[in-house]
């Protein structure tokens, strides 16, 4: 019995471990994890205005002291701002998101926000700001992954 | 007319005796052994959702559909293997109160009567125990969906 129990225990450790893929460990992969402050992304006419105000739209988000991580992205449609509760505060995960978003909207009333506390959105918000490092990734294509991570965040079930 | 009052002399007489023997059951025991077995089940189903929202496009709202899944897939295959049973001996209502005590219902009723054939069998008795839960569930799902559509109707919520 202590026989199978063990080998049952080591076959689902080799099961779960798996690959571990080319080594490279890159801040989205550990997003979930750890607090990983992304800057801003914007994804936009690459003017001193619009770098000033994703940066504003940021450190106004950090300063709210439920939340530990801030990702913004911004596009010339929508703001996307992802972020991550601190775990004790996450019972009030609906009223923060609405004094957040009620706050945003009075600062910046020309800009349309999209608010998201899910980790999964902050994990693709982190990917596509990685990805904007790299000079061959387009604005074009860039867009194109944000309005799927919109999507995603707009998906019910 | 009280309970008491109706037995006999012997019958009291016999009460008496089988409570001195009566073994006490271990309540407390019981309850921290239910409280790390389900928890443990409980870490087993976040890490699962953890794993749909990193490898596919689950966010943390829909990620909750393929873990249960899983989960019920997973007490399945370990009630055939017979490892459930062991782990239901020690954890009680740790391990039936889960989703995966679900799985658990169904398969170790089909197992119990594959004797009678598949059909009659199998097939008639799988949902003996686990047909009240899926009643139920329904049930009042469709009670609570009425009562939400009926408030948002009156503009309540």
């Amino acid at each position: 019995m202590k026989k199978r129990l063990l080998s049952f225990i080591a076959f689902s450790l080799i099961l779960l471990s798996g690959c571990s893929g080319d080594g490279k460990v890159t801040d989205s992969d550990l997003a979930l994890l750890k607090t990983t402050h992304p800057p801003a992304v914007l994804i936009d006419k690459n003017t001193k205005g619009n770098l000033d105000l994703v940066e504003n739209i940021e450190h106004d988000v950090e300063k709210m002291k439920e939340l530990y991580d801030v990702a913004v992205v911004k596009s010339n449609g929508d703001t996307l701002v992802a972020y991550k509760v601190k775990h004790l505060q996450r019972f009030h995960m609906k009223k923060i998101e609405k004094k957040m978003t009620k706050m945003l909207e009075e600062k910046y009333p020309d800009e349309n926000f999209i608010v998201s506390s899910d980790y999964k959105i902050f994990i693709e918000a982190v990917e596509l700001q990685e990805k904007m490092k790299d000079p061959d990734f387009t604005d074009k294509k860039a867009k194109k992954k944000l309005d799927k991570i919109i999507k995603l965040k707009k998906e019910m079930t | 007319m009280s309970k008491k009052a109706n037995k006999t002399p012997e019958q009291q007489q016999y009460e008496q005796l089988e409570q001195k023997h009566e073994l006490k059951r271990p309540v407390l025991k019981n309850c921290i052994r239910a409280f790390w077995v389900g928890g443990l089940i409980c870490v087993v189903g976040q890490a699962i959702t953890y794993f749909y929202i990193y490898f596919f496009n689950f966010t943390e709202q829909t990620a909750g559909n393929p873990t249960v899944a899983t989960m019920i897939f997973i007490s399945m295959l370990l009630t055939g293997f017979g490892v459930y049973d062991r782990l239901g001996q020690f954890g009680g209502a740790g391990s039936a109160v889960p989703v995966t005590g679900f799985g658990n219902a169904v398969i170790s009723a089909a197992i119990e009567h594959r004797t009678e054939g598949f059909v009659l069998g199998v097939g008639g008795n799988m949902f003996k125990l686990a047909g009240s839960v899926i009643l139920f569930g329904v049930f009042s799902a469709f009670v609570v969906a009425l009562i939400k559509t009926l408030l948002i109707i009156w503009g309540v919520i």
